[in-house]
């Protein structure tokens, strides 16, 4: 597999996820690579490198929104909300990875692996 | 505890991003490692080895700081705020004061309604083919407003913009004649008419045109436009 099909399919997964959470409540960015840390079990993991680009990448096609709050400690914090645009972009994803997984099942059988 | 902000900008002070914007960018990776930092020290690690954890956030300061350039200069300058709202709201209140403006020059005559109260007399004057124009500038506000990924407020407000508008210039100015000119009843009963006609009856107006695009799209299978 090459780097540029690895970044892809990484690149691809971040947003999915980011999608997924942000669909739920509005986070900033470290509780966002903490919960995706978090809730897939250490999985994918979300450094502060990998993340950044990724959302202001997505907030510069309109998915995203980031606008500075205080959180729950009185710190200021850039939070993401997801646009209309954003949730639009949720349901396609998900397909997209959905018919990726299976792709590589029937090829694989990666899922009883 | 390290200064999170001065490595940061230290760090990305090559990228090109406009101050204002590397700024932001600082600040916002600096509560990032600030947060990361704190979490170490509570999982129990010395002050050391939680700066060194901390740092193994970024393996190369300069492919990032190069990755946020990119992301962040080819910003469309236009926020989303911009695009979603004002835009939209301002492109409808001039399509539809443009719109009075013409059908006055064409001679186009207000609808008279003449208002007796103790203090004396006043007309109301109702451009009828106007507010029947206002339903389709009440429609493209809050379409375009849909179509920039404006949320329903977003649409409802660019919807109504001229109508809005309006009410807000009566708000502002008749004060003033109500300084001027002395509290009566009569001064106060032809505001509330101004306001009826110049404000409240263009924006139910523009709200029937809107409406159809005011709801969230519940239809996640659509695809992004």
């Amino acid at each position: 597999m090459t780097q540029r099909i690895r970044s892809k399919i990484a690149r691809g997964s971040g947003e999915l996820a980011i999608l997924s959470l942000l669909v739920e409540q509005p986070l900033y960015g470290f509780e966002i690579a903490k919960q995706i840390g978090e809730r897939t079990g250490g999985a994918l993991k979300f450094t502060l490198a990998s993340l950044y680009p990724l959302l202001y990448d997505m907030e510069k096609h309109g998915w995203v929104e980031g606008r500075w709050q205080a959180n729950s400690a009185g710190r200021d914090r850039r939070y993401y909300r997801l646009t209309p645009g954003g949730r639009r972009q949720l349901a396609p994803l998900r397909a997209e990875w959905r018919s990726f997984f299976q792709a590589l099942d029937s090829l694989a059988g990666v899922s009883h692996a | 505890m390290p200064d999170w902000k001065k490595l940061v900008r230290e760090h990305i002070a090559s990228s090109a991003l406009p101050a204002a914007s590397r700024e932001e960018v600082v600040s916002e990776l600096a509560a990032h490692l600030e947060e990361a930092y704190e979490a170490s020290l509570l999982q129990g690690l010395t002050e050391k080895s939680a700066v060194e954890f901390t740092l193994q956030e970024v393996d190369d300061w300069h492919a990032l700081a190069a990755r946020i350039q990119r992301a962040r200069s080819e910003e469309n300058p236009m926020n989303n705020r911009t695009r979603s709202l004002w835009l939209p709201a301002m492109a409808n209140l001039l399509a539809a004061m443009s719109a009075l403006m013409v059908m006055q020059k064409m001679g186009e005559q207000p609808r008279l309604v003449w208002v007796n109260t103790a203090g004396g007399q006043f007309a109301m004057a109702f451009y009828l083919p106007w507010l029947m124009t206002l339903p389709l500038f009440g429609a493209a506000g809050a379409y375009i407003a849909r179509r920039t990924q404006g949320d329903t407020l977003a649409c409802l407000a660019a919807g109504l913009s001229p109508g809005l508008t309006l009410i807000g210039l009566i708000a502002l100015i008749a004060p003033w004649g109500l300084f001027i000119d002395g509290l009566s009843v009569y001064r106060l009963v032809m505001i509330a008419a101004g306001i009826f006609t110049w404000g409240v009856l263009p924006s139910i107006a523009l709200l029937l045109g809107a409406l159809p695009f005011l709801r969230e799209p519940s239809n996640l299978a659509c695809s992004e436009t």
